[in-house]
């Protein structure tokens, strides 16, 4: 037996522990929510930046049509329905401040199961945007050579110097090395020569994109200028990847707003619940405060009681709340990726310590506030009021 | 703060001169109690009877320092409580008085021995040991971790009793500490209460049992907020019972 404020405290919520666990759970809902749009915010902000260091250009240019349709096959892989010309990539590399420009032929093969192949034509250019590539064994030097990202190769057990067969493909290939996991689309594509895929594929004299990296970033506005009045300009669709990503991420970021000052309303009325729930706890317990107080508790120490207990009710609704957030972020995951407009490879809910810290201290904040009242009220009351009150348990 | 310190007069444990305390119901007021002067010497035992509403309770509230009287003059062990601060009657209370209620007052959510603890907890001087004993003492040894929902009345009481004696009060007051018990356990109650007259300590009783008033040294009856009868009985410490 060691009494302590936190004894005392915790001893309160078994009293009408239905009411004390419907506190909790209002408490625990909002904070889950909150909880998981900032981490959703903090998961795509940082799952675009990912993935445009990934990409490793500062510049896309497609066939025309929709730029984030565009990213979105360039970056996850699928078929095109429209290419560009080869021709066009001289007229690219020419643009003052292109450092590098890398031809890519792509088209995707759904299969049976599910899955799909996706097939990359690309030159050694490539390597210029992908510092970050880990290449066990070589680029192909040769036309019957291919490189598999690592998931592709996992999943067909394709090994290093192996020989293989790939049915959109005539004849059979070496694969000459695999790149090592990127954690992006890369580990599932798997790369050819870009001569071999336009062959292959039909599609000769063709490009379905074109990834450009500048000699300085900072003059992307300029180099975005010079290729669209460039003379096939008009026949392409220059993309500068940081104002599209910054464009996708405002869109999502106005709802995601949007959803937050919901969620914070719901905390609000979380908060009015536990004032509301502490108020009736105070009012049926006036007599017993009166004995405290007749006891020899003083008015802050009543105060203190009170407000221990709701900080309590805070603190314990904040870390149900962030279990709750935390089971859940699989299924908000799956929920989310099925509907955004472009969704990075990366994970996309991340519920990381400083946003669980932040939920934690704004949990116990309002329980703090949501307290105050009631507390303030209960150590205002003199012993013969509280003691002259109806016993209300 | 004017800090409750005990002074000389120690024989008198309690002097009240025109002692008066009046509310205002609506735009009525209630004269609780009128102008009332009376002396309690240390180690007494008093009872206060009256009929309901004849200001008994008002008067334990002056007494136990839970209210400030409307009119007169309050001494508690030689130290005027009138006029003293709300944090001054809090150090009092704790300090040195006790309370017994008639609905015994237990906390429903703590154990037995944390609810006789309570009062050590407020003074922040946790004393296990005044605990312990206090519990053998009131033969409640053994449900020290029950909590009250699973003890009878008596037992209450006794709990209740264990609590105000705690931090070694200089006054014990009690609202109609049987009012709540069959006569046997109420018999029980009463027996305590002689035995902690005969060591020393100072009894104010406001009850309607015949037995604990006719136990008492002294009756104080009640009318309208007057005091108009006093009886006296045995001089105070008179028992033959081991101290506390």
């Amino acid at each position: 037996m060691n009494l302590t404020w936190l004894t005392l405290a915790l001893n309160e919520g078994r009293r009408r522990p239905l009411r004390t666990l419907i506190t909790v759970s209002g408490i625990a809902v909002a904070v889950a929510a909150l909880a998981s749009l900032l981490a959703f915010q903090r998961g795509y902000q940082s799952g675009l930046g990912s993935e445009l260091d990934r990409l490793g250009a500062h510049v896309l240019v497609v066939p025309k049509g929709c730029p984030f349709d565009a990213a979105s096959i360039a970056l996850h892989g699928a078929s095109w329905p429209c290419y560009l010309r080869a021709s066009y990539l001289d007229e690219v590399r020419a643009i003052p401040g292109v450092a590098t420009a890398a031809p890519a032929l792509m088209a995707a093969f759904p299969k049976a199961d599910g899955m799909q192949t996706v097939l990359v034509g690309v030159t050694s250019e490539l390597l210029a945007l992908k510092p970050g590539w880990r290449i066990r064994g070589s680029f192909p030097g040769d036309s019957n050579e291919i490189l598999p990202g690592s998931e592709a190769a996992r999943v067909r057990g394709w090994n290093v110097g192996d020989t293989v067969r790939i049915d959109e493909l005539t004849g059979p290939r070496r694969v000459s090395g695999v790149i090592e996991s990127t954690g992006g689309s890369d580990d599932t594509f798997v790369f050819l020569p870009l001569t071999a895929a336009q062959r292959d594929l039909r599609h000769e004299a063709s490009l379905t994109h074109i990834l450009v990296r500048l000699r300085d970033p900072a003059r992307l506005d300029e180099a975005v200028s010079l290729l669209r009045g460039c003379n096939a300009g008009m026949d392409m669709n220059i993309v500068p990847l940081t104002h599209l990503f910054r464009t996708i991420q405002g869109m999502v970021g106005s709802t995601s707003l949007w959803l937050t000052c919901v969620a914070l309303v719901a905390l609000l009325a979380a908060a009015a619940g536990v004032g509301n729930a502490v108020l009736m706890a105070v009012a049926e317990r006036t007599r017993e405060i009166g004995v405290l107080r007749a006891l020899g508790a003083s008015p802050g120490d009543v105060f203190r009681l009170i407000w221990i207990e709701t900080l309590l009710q805070g603190l314990a609704g904040g870390v149900l709340g962030l279990l709750l957030a935390g089971m859940a972020s699989r299924g908000v995951e799956s929920w989310l990726r099925n509907r955004l407009p472009f969704a990075p490879d990366d994970a996309l809910v991340r519920l990381e310590p400083a946003v669980a810290m932040l939920c934690l201290v704004g949990a116990l904040l309002l329980g703090s506030i949501a307290g105050f009242l009631p507390a303030w009220r209960a150590a205002r009351l003199t012993p013969r009021e509280a003691l002259r009150a109806p016993s209300g348990t | 703060m004017n800090s409750p310190t005990c002074a000389a007069t120690e024989s008198v444990a309690v002097l009240a001169t025109g002692l008066g305390k009046s509310y205002r119901r609506g735009i009525e007021v209630v004269h609780a109690l009128r102008e009332v002067s009376f002396e309690i010497r240390s180690g007494e035992f008093v009872a206060i009877v009256g009929a309901s509403g004849s200001g008994k309770t008002t008067l334990l509230n002056l007494l136990g320092c839970m209210d400030t009287p409307s009119t007169g003059n309050l001494q508690l062990g030689g130290l005027d409580v009138s006029r003293l601060s709300e944090a001054g009657r809090t150090q009092l209370r704790r300090d040195r008085l006790g309370f017994v209620f008639q609905h015994f007052g237990l906390v429903p959510t703590l154990t037995v021995a944390e609810n006789v603890a309570l009062p050590t907890f407020f003074a922040r001087r946790p004393d296990p040991d005044r605990v312990r004993s206090l519990l053998e003492r009131m033969g409640l040894a053994g449900r020290r971790n029950h909590r009250p929902h699973e003890l009878s009345g008596g037992e209450m009481q006794r709990v209740a009793i264990a609590r105000a004696l705690v931090n070694r009060p200089l006054m014990l007051l009690a609202d109609e500490p049987t009012g709540n018990l069959d006569s046997h356990t109420g018999e029980s109650i009463l027996n305590l209460f002689r035995e902690l007259h005969a060591e020393g300590l100072t009894l104010v009783v406001v009850t309607h049992n015949p037995a604990l008033a006719t136990a008492a040294q002294r009756l104080l009856t009640l009318r309208e907020g007057c005091i108009v009868n006093e009886r006296s009985g045995d001089p105070p410490g008179t028992g033959q019972v081991g101290p506390l």
